[in-house]
């Protein structure tokens, strides 16, 4: 029974959370694993090996709204705001962020017409990271297949695996919530 | 003549404060940029502004800091400060209230709806 009760303590099953696409997701609870699966979708893992805090995000960005002045094909501003969620959420948790490391999977071209977008995806979350100067430890990002991606976010612990296609979510891009986005409220 | 607004904008992130540079040059203000709330005092200590765009969560000195250090003196006691941020929790909106901010506006931002409120509270 004395025996059962340690053992209880110290192997919490991990319970293992779907990161839905739109999310970001921060834990430093060692029984957590986060897991999402990607066609054209990319996911960013980042990690502070110090605060041991990790998270992961997963969007697919769509074109941007009419009127909205873009460089590239994809909602940029949009974009941004869900890089910018999991960084703060992880420094909320302890992390700083001259300590971030990051990971990058997804952006597959699973079907010829999201070639782009898959693509433009993957390209954004790079340069994001490049210029808020967050160093990438690994990328496997591209190809023609789905990927499905587990991370221990208190250790950064990372598996990439190669799935079959049908498994990937169906690629509808990651749309901006309709309420209170962009709202100005003046005191 | 109209004098240019001129806008000081402080954000950590170079991702942000490039895309606040551009929706805000390309709708005809000036623009200058600062990392965090120590250099935009830094800033400030030797430029004009019309209006201060600030981030909440930067380091060394964060938003709710800035604006409490602005609305200490009388040169920026009156100045319009809005806060562009990803927080949606009353709690900060109240604590960016209490500080002195001028408006809160949730992100993602919308560039018509931000060039909007920084015409209305330049005046």
């Amino acid at each position: 029974m004395f025996e059962r009760r340690i053992l209880g303590s110290l192997e919490r099953p991990i319970e293992r959370v779907t990161v839905m696409q739109g999310q970001a997701l921060v834990s430093s609870d060692a029984a957590i694993e986060y897991s999402t699966v990607l066609g054209s979708c990319v996911a960013s893992c980042l990690y502070d090996p110090e605060a041991r805090v990790g998270g992961m995000n997963h969007f697919l960005l769509a074109e941007p709204p009419a009127g909205l002045a873009a460089t590239t094909a994809i909602d940029e501003h949009y974009g941004v705001y869900l890089m910018e969620l999991l960084v703060n959420q992880m420094l909320a948790m302890g992390a700083r962020k001259a300590r971030l490391r990051a990971h990058l999977y997804g952006g597959a071209n699973v079907n010829r017409n999201m070639m782009r977008i898959g693509t433009a995806n993957a390209e954004f979350a790079q340069a994001f990271l490049r210029r808020e100067g967050i160093a990438v430890l690994r990328e496997d990002l591209g190809g023609t297949n789905a990927r499905r991606v587990d991370l221990r976010p208190a250790s950064g612990q990372i598996r990439c695996r190669t799935v079959e296609d049908r498994l990937a979510p169906p690629v509808n891009p990651t749309t901006r919530p309709a309420r209170a986005s962009g709202d100005v409220e003046l005191f | 003549m109209t004098q240019t607004t001129r806008i000081l904008t402080v954000d950590d992130s170079p991702s942000m404060r490039a895309l606040l540079n551009h929706a805000l040059t390309t709708h005809g203000f000036e623009v200058a940029q600062a990392e965090d709330g120590l250099a935009a005092l830094d800033w400030l200590a030797l430029n004009e502004v019309d209006v201060v765009i600030t981030d909440i969560n930067m380091p060394r000195l964060d938003g709710f800091g800035l604006i409490e250090r602005l609305r200490e003196g009388s040169r920026h006691r009156d100045r319009p400060i809005l806060v562009p941020t990803t927080e949606s929790s009353d709690e900060k909106k109240a604590r960016a209230r209490a500080a002195g901010a001028t408006g809160w506006i949730v992100k993602p931002f919308d560039a018509a709806k931000l060039v909007a409120a920084v015409r209305r509270v330049a005046h």
